[in-house]
């Protein structure tokens, strides 16, 4: 059996992923959807091994939990029809009561599952810190846990699923095979995207015909996240180390450089990631939801994340603002708050409760650290104080005469925002709390540009070759961005052109990659930072 | 008719990438197997710059054959010519590589095998890396790009030089291990990874087609070797039908003091524990009677003065001893 650490492996470039190609190629369509299970299931245990567990009884639990509430709610309509109008409302409020026992069940298994594993020892220490701030003679011992992959990530789809089938958004699914294979998808499982049961799991169970052009684009979708990964991503990561690592020993623009890369570097990986998944998806024809829309293109924090881990900020809305939202005692609040702060911030005040919690949450997702927790509160104050200032800019602007929807406005919005998100990844990649604000601090207290004078930044971890490529990759993804943001099919283009053009460019992409590619002797291999999520 | 002009298509493809990136890789290839021109590993592919047919030995393996074999000490002692192909953390489809690519141009007579790389797993796709490797050296040197000049697309490759240590790693730091009782004897047989096994197996049949005796080493470490291991190597070496040499159960010939003859608590020897283990394989190579002493062959000149190079500097070591 072969070991599998990555998407970006050669073990999934030339071994899993043609092997299961080829293997769908020749079946039959129902055995199409066994070999997509099958290859999900060979690279789950070739990363996780015996952790296959946690999902295989993740994935029994929502197929049963599901049929359950399918049952509760066949109950409930039955006994509603039979039933006088005036009982009908009793009747549905002791159905819906049965039915919320049953979610609460699910969702405390599969998040418990998730903080147990995930978050028993930053709970744990936090715990011991407290004893000890209190001068109580109590330790507890830190436990750890080895983490199946994609535990973050399959545990929010099963939910999402229990919540949907509970909302009756979906019919609850008796097959136990199409929900294992929505559930464990390869290309899928370990980085997302959080896919949602309506988006894909119809398609994956379909299992369509490999098509000649769904393995060209899926292949050209591959090749580009390689190159995002390992020629600019990669290329970065010593820089990033040194700087991270030994802060103290560098000045404030040093630092604000290793801020920027990492956020390039963070941006390029994920992205990356993304593209090799989707690619993959696309090769047998699956039309996997994007995770990415040109994020660096937003003009506020709001938009950026929009934009940025698409999937994870829609399950956060769908699953944890709205319920928060319509909740009762939040409708109350805004209805209140509302007579008295008016239309703008009445209800500003009960979407601040739920946004606290979308961010809490989406902080803690990320990892158990203090950290975490932080860079989730840094995102939700900046979307809320933009909420609060938007009228009074609104105003200021209208008074300067300041066209909002000029170009330099919009750049200006698009900078001020990168800046922040920098910021932000500052903390996120820091080792713990106390280093990121010493480091945002230092940007500051130390800033200089002795580095760039006396050139001792081109021996941090990349010289003048190294910048060049990264610059020049940079300068073809943003023109490709922008030609994206205008919706310029450039794909489709590439593929109308002739033979000898289509290949040109493949080759120069294929060769770019490895030549340029930061691999082998002199590099160390770059695990995929949201694979550790 | 669509599907054999998508196949075509698709074989031209791949034709034309091949041929890429294997014009890449004769640009990117070292013109040199000096480190100055980029070639990895320098000291083990100093074999490349030796006269042609005049290495007796070869030996590989990881950072343990490097320390634990000098062959100037055995050129001194009886007049053969041993290179060391050992490279840092070596798997054996490594050490496959680096054993063609010795007999390119050698013919050695036996071929010692460190078996500390026997139990170095081998992933799949490390292994499918490697064989990537020796078709497209591309994989390999592409970093060059930074140093790239006229002469990588125009020169001629010329293997010139060649280790004066021949492949040795000197060194003389001193770090006992308290662990001497190391070796105690069990029935417990160590699994080799099946993998290994094949590489070993392609070992012993590349050797016995080039007319080369291949012989099983197991050299000091106190923090490597142990008596399952032993147990796993020496079932192996009867399985293949080769010699099969345990230096850590022979201590009382070696005389091995690991208060002095290791370099890193164990899992080394330092240059006095190398003298040992090579003044050992010295006697042994004399018994196999196959190799005759080139010391006076004006062919060999060069190796005396590496020699005297290598006593230089190790004379002086000795001296102060």
């Amino acid at each position: 059996m072969f070991s599998l650490s990555s998407y970006f492996s050669i073990e999934y470039l030339v071994i899993l992923l043609p092997i299961s190609v080829g293997l769908y190629a020749v079946l039959p369509q129902k055995l199409r959807r066994m070999s997509l299970l099958l290859s999900s299931y060979v690279f789950f245990w070739a990363v996780s091994g015996k952790l296959i567990a946690y999902l295989l009884l993740s994935t029994l639990s929502i197929h049963h939990i599901g049929i359950w509430l399918s049952s509760i709610q066949g109950d409930c309509d039955r006994l509603m029809e039979s039933s006088p109008k005036a009982n009908r409302k009793e009747i549905k409020n002791r159905y819906l009561k049965r039915q919320r026992l049953v979610v609460t069940f699910a969702v405390a298994l599969h998040i418990g599952v998730l903080l147990v594993l995930k978050y028993t020892p930053f709970f744990t220490s936090n715990l011991n810190t407290l004893f000890r701030l209190l001068n109580l003679p109590l330790s507890l011992t830190i436990p750890s846990f080895v983490l199946p992959i994609g535990i973050s990530f399959y545990t929010m789809q099963a939910v999402a699923y229990i919540f949907d089938v509970y909302r009756r958004k979906i019919p609850a699914d008796r097959n136990l095979l199409r929900l294992a294979l929505f559930m464990g998808f390869f290309p899928q499982i370990m980085e997302g995207p959080i896919c949602r049961y309506s988006e894909t799991a119809e398609q994956l169970w379909a299992a369509p015909m490999l098509r000649y052009q769904n393995l060209t684009f899926g292949l050209q979708r591959i090749l580009f996240g390689l190159m995002k990964k390992i020629v600019i991503a990669d290329r970065l990561n010593l820089l990033i180390k040194n700087i991270f690592t030994g802060y103290e020993s560098y000045d404030g623009f040093v630092i604000a450089v290793a801020a920027v890369c990492y956020t390039i570097q963070l941006y390029m990986d994920f992205s990356g990631a993304m593209d090799l998944v989707i690619g993959s998806g696309q090769i047998f024809g699956m039309k996997l939801p994007e995770n990415f829309q040109r994020p660096f293109f937003s003009k506020t924090i709001s938009e950026f994340w929009k934009r940025w881990h698409i999937t994870l900020g829609a399950w956060f809305k769908d699953y944890i603002f709205y319920p928060l939202s319509m909740s009762k005692p939040l409708k109350k609040l805004t209805a209140r708050a509302r007579k008295r702060l008016g239309n703008h911030f009445g209800p500003l005040l009960s979407g601040a409760i739920a946004l606290f919690c979308v961010w809490l949450c989406n902080g803690l997702w990320h990892g158990a650290g203090w950290k975490y927790i932080f860079f989730g509160m840094y995102h939700f104050a900046l979307i809320l104080a933009g909420s609060i200032v938007e009228p009074l800019v609104v105003q200021v602007t209208k008074k300067l005469h300041i066209q909002r929807s000029s170009l330099p406005y919009r750049c200006i919005q698009i900078v001020r925002t990168a800046i922040l998100v920098c910021i932000g990844e500052l903390f996120f990649r820091a080792h713990g709390l106390r280093a990121g604000l010493t480091m945002f601090k230092r940007i500051f207290t130390h800033f200089s540009l002795d580095a760039v004078q006396d050139r001792s930044i081109f021996t941090v971890g990349m010289d003048k070759h190294d910048c060049l490529i990264i610059s020049i990759a940079l300068i073809l993804i943003f023109i490709i961005s922008v030609l994206k943001e205008r919706n310029v099919p450039i794909r489709e283009r590439i593929a109308s052109k002739n033979a000898v053009v289509r290949f040109a460019a493949y080759y120069a992409l294929i060769l770019s990659i490895v030549i340029f590619g930061a691999y082998g002797t002199g590099y160390v291999p770059v695990d995929p930072i949201y694979a550790g999520f | 008719m669509i599907y054999v002009k998508r196949m075509l298509s698709f074989v031209m493809f791949s034709v034309v990438l091949a041929a890429l990136l294997l014009a890449a890789s004769l640009v990117f290839y070292p013109k040199n197997n000096m480190s100055e021109f980029g070639m990895e590993e320098a000291q083990a592919n100093g074999i490349l710059g030796e006269k042609q047919n005049t290495i007796d030995v070869l030996v590989l393996g990881d950072s343990e054959s490097y320390c634990s074999i000098t062959p100037m000490q055995i050129w001194e002692e009886t007049g053969y010519t041993a290179y060391v192909c050992g490279t840092s953390a070596q798997p054996l489809n490594y050490s496959l590589v680096m054993l063609h690519r010795a007999f390119e141009k050698q013919k050695p007579k036996i071929v010692i095998l460190e078996t500390n790389a026997i139990y170095r797993k081998i992933s799949s796709g490390q292994a499918l890396k490697n064989k990537l490797t020796n078709y497209f050296s591309i994989f390999q040197y592409h970093n060059r790009w930074k140093s790239l000049g006229w002469h990588d697309f125009f020169g001629k490759i010329e293997f010139t030089w060649t280790d004066d240590y021949k492949g040795y790693k000197y060194n003389t730091t001193v770090s006992p291990s308290i662990n001497t009782d190391y070796m105690k004897q069990t029935e417990t047989i160590a699994t080799i990874p099946t993998l290994n096994v094949q590489y070993v197996h392609k070992i012993k049949k590349y050797c016995d087609d080039n007319g080369s005796q291949l012989v099983l080493l197991s050299t000091p470490s106190t923090v490597n070797w142990n008596y399952a291991r032993h147990n796993g190597i020496q079932n192996l070496a009867s399985e293949i039908g080769c010699s099969y040499i345990d230096l850590n159960l022979m201590n009382d010939q070696i005389q091995i003091d690991w208060s002095m003859d290791t370099r890193d608590k164990g899992d080394h020897l330092n240059y006095s524990g190398a003298v040992k283990v090579t003044h050992f394989i010295s006697e042994y190579l004399k018994e196999t009677g196959l190799l005759t002493d080139h010391r006076v062959d004006p062919e060999y000149a060069k190796w005396n003065d590496s020699f005297k190079k290598y006593e230089f500097v190790v004379g002086k070591v000795r001296a102060k001893k």
